[in-house]
């Protein structure tokens, strides 16, 4: 594979930001409100984007504070491509319908991680096989500008997964902050004709090539689990029956759901009747998880009513069923359901338990 | 664009008939579109302001489908309460369907349990509709207690079909009872089966199938020839929402008949 390579500076990014901008709603990491995480918002100057901050994730802990580079939020891409609640149709008495209508949005997201666009290429899959009208609207024109990953975080095993830090597919422009400068790589025909506009970008030289591949070298072991993925669908699954293990493994689960939240590819969601007094009822489709009582519910029983049939059907959705139902594994190694788990489980260490019978 | 794939189609209610002290079946004419569906298949209905329920179709006749439904969650007591000439919400066909194209030249042998004889009334229609095209039929059919046995109206006219059993057995008799009582298990060992020549259709409660698929087997029927109905919360109908997952399995896209031999390694596994 050959790639090209140019060299800029800042000011170029925030020239690109421009251009963007200029056409589409940008969303990227800012700094929260409460200034206590990153968020991906809509940024309406290169001026919000995050800057001078550093995060630090390690099972059920994040913390941002002064520093140099930071990875991510809570939230994902997946917020707008399949937003946590969303109307579908709209029901008067008499059971009139009334549909909600989404129009095409142009959408970028900007210096979003390698991680970040590997969910959206899973959720690509997720959501074809019965095309989701509205992540269609989105995907459809939707801009990627990812910012490789120069120093994973603790919670994170994207290189594991395949996914990262370095970003391999599945993007308009990457670019990767090293030494002061800024390097850019083309990724889709689009990325190429924006990057054109940035006419004062030069041929990368031979040093700035081989810093960036030295500091992917770097980061890349930083992000490794002490697992392959290789057979890891069918190892899983072999343990499917082990009922004690699987006690063991989810024993300081409490059920409560946010590692799918945070999760970039869980898709999972219902649609309830939202009653507005005697007039009419919204149809709103909001995000479920695996993890909660009723998920299995079914009016004459449960089929999982114990937590740790739950915590087994995550786990195994994730790391196996995933490839039978849609050819990819449904995890990133983004690292999100570590570090925002209240009880700081860690899914590396979990499937280490699964494959060792339960012992830590 | 919108979400097609929600919206639902009015029924018009035309006739409802009480099976049992929680069971009723509801005749729908759509109001719009044709009347759609395989055995096997299921429908999603909409009560308004209650939300959606997957139920499977027990009938396509004279225009109509007919759903029969046991009250025992929040949105069927809502169903309770709908009259004749009410409107209702219905989006569907979903899911696969029995197998009753491969069935043809075979026996075929239904066992279900309680509302399960829903699902597979269809199946029993065809037969009867088509009956030169299968070979015999071995209908087995076991409810809670004789107050529980659902199309009890229709007892007669499945007895009436040409080279067909019809066996019912009930869990608890009552003092009028004078049928079999026992679960439906009981009745495979009674009745006379070509295992080589036979196609099994079973649905009932999920303890039910397993007992139910352990003694097929005992009598030989192979496992590719024994197909089940699954039960699971199936909430959109199109393999998207994730609730229905059975393993790698999608139960309203995948199935919900499943051949056991397909679904076999994960049937068996616990709170699957």
């Amino acid at each position: 594979m050959i790639v090209e390579i140019k060299s800029g500076l800042e000011s170029d990014l925030e020239k690109l930001f421009k251009i963007l901008r200029e056409k589409t709603k940008v969303i990227g990491p800012r700094i929260s409100v409460d200034g206590n995480s990153i968020v991906y918002e809509e940024l309406n100057d290169y001026e919000e984007l995050a800057r001078d901050v550093e995060d630090l994730q390690e099972p059920g802990n994040y913390r941002l504070f002064k520093g140099k580079f930071f990875r991510h939020g809570f939230d994902s891409p997946k917020k707008y491509l399949f937003p946590p609640t969303l109307k579908i149709i709209r029901v008067y008495k008499g059971l009139r319908i009334e549909p909600y209508d989404y129009q095409n949005m142009e959408i970028t997201f900007f210096a979003i991680k390698p991680c970040d666009s590997a969910a959206i290429k899973i959720m690509d899959k997720t959501f074809s096989w019965n095309e989701d009208v509205y992540y269609k609207t989105i995907r459809e024109k939707l801009t990627i500008i990812v910012e490789n990953c120069i120093d994973p975080g603790k919670t994170c095993f994207c290189a594991t997964m395949g996914t990262g830090p370095r970003v391999k597919e599945n993007f308009d422009i990457a670019y990767t902050k090293i030494n002061g400068k800024v390097l850019f790589e083309v990724g889709s025909e689009k990325g190429g004709k924006i990057l054109k506009s940035l006419n004062e970008l030069r041929e990368a030289s031979v040093d700035d090539i081989t810093s960036l591949i030295k500091t992917m070298e770097e980061a890349e072991k930083k992000a490794k689990a002490p697992f392959n993925i290789e057979n890891l669908p069918k190892e899983l699954e072999e343990k499917i029956m082990s009922k004690d293990l699987w006690r063991k493994v989810s024993e300081k689960c409490v059920g409560c759901g946010n590692c799918t939240m945070v999760c970039p590819t869980c898709f999972c969601f219902d649609i309830y009747d939202e009653s507005h007094l005697d007039e009419y009822v919204d149809r709103i489709r909001y995000w479920d998880s695996c993890f909660t009582y009723r998920y299995a519910e079914v009016a004459g029983g449960n089929f999982r009513p114990d937590l740790w049939a739950r915590y087994r059907q995550w786990l195994l959705h994730k790391f196996s069923y995933w490839e039978k139902q849609f050819d990819t594994l449904g995890c990133v190694g983004c690292g999100r359901c570590i570090t925002w788990c209240p009880m700081g489980i860690d899914i590396r260490e979990s499937i280490i338990r699964v494959l060792g019978g339960g012992e830590k | 664009m919108i979400y097609k794939e929600y919206i639902f189609k009015k029924g018009l209610i035309n006739k409802i008939i009480q099976e049992t002290q929680d069971v009723y079946t509801y005749y729908v004419t759509p109001m719009e579109g044709e009347v759609k569906g395989s055995p096997g298949q299921f429908n999603i209905l909409y009560v308004y302001g209650g939300g959606e329920i997957p139920i499977s179709i027990s009938g396509l006749e004279d225009g109509k489908i007919m759903h029969t439904i046991k009250i025992v969650g929040a949105v069927t007591r809502m169903i309770s309460k709908i009259k004749e000439n009410d409107i209702i919400g219905f989006r569907g066909p979903y899911g696969n369907t029995w197998p009753v194209k491969e069935a043809e030249g075979f026996d075929i042998l239904i066992v279900s349990g309680g509302i399960g004889i829903a699902p597979l009334r269809p199946v029993i229609m065809e037969v009867e509709r088509n009956r030169d095209r299968y070979g015999r039929m071995i209908i087995l059919y076991g409810a809670r207690t004789p107050r529980d046995l659902v199309y009890r109206r229709e007892f007669e006219r499945y007895k009436r079909i040409r080279n067909t059993e019809f066996h019912v057995t009930v869990d608890r008799g009552e003092e009028e009872w004078a049928g079999a009582v026992g679960v439906v298990t009981t009745l495979i060992p009674k009745v006379d089966v070509d295992p080589k020549n036979t196609i099994a259709m079973v649905c009932g409660p999920e303890i039910m199938m397993k007992f139910t698929v352990k003694d097929l087997i005992k009598k030989k029927i192979p496992e590719e020839r024994i197909y089940i109905s699954m039960e699971r919360r199936m909430r959109c109908g199109i393999g998207q929402c994730g609730h229905c997952q059975v393993g790698p399995y999608f139960v309203c896209k995948d199935g919900p008949v499943f051949q056991f031999s397909k679904i076999k390694g994960y049937f068996e596994v616990e709170q699957i």
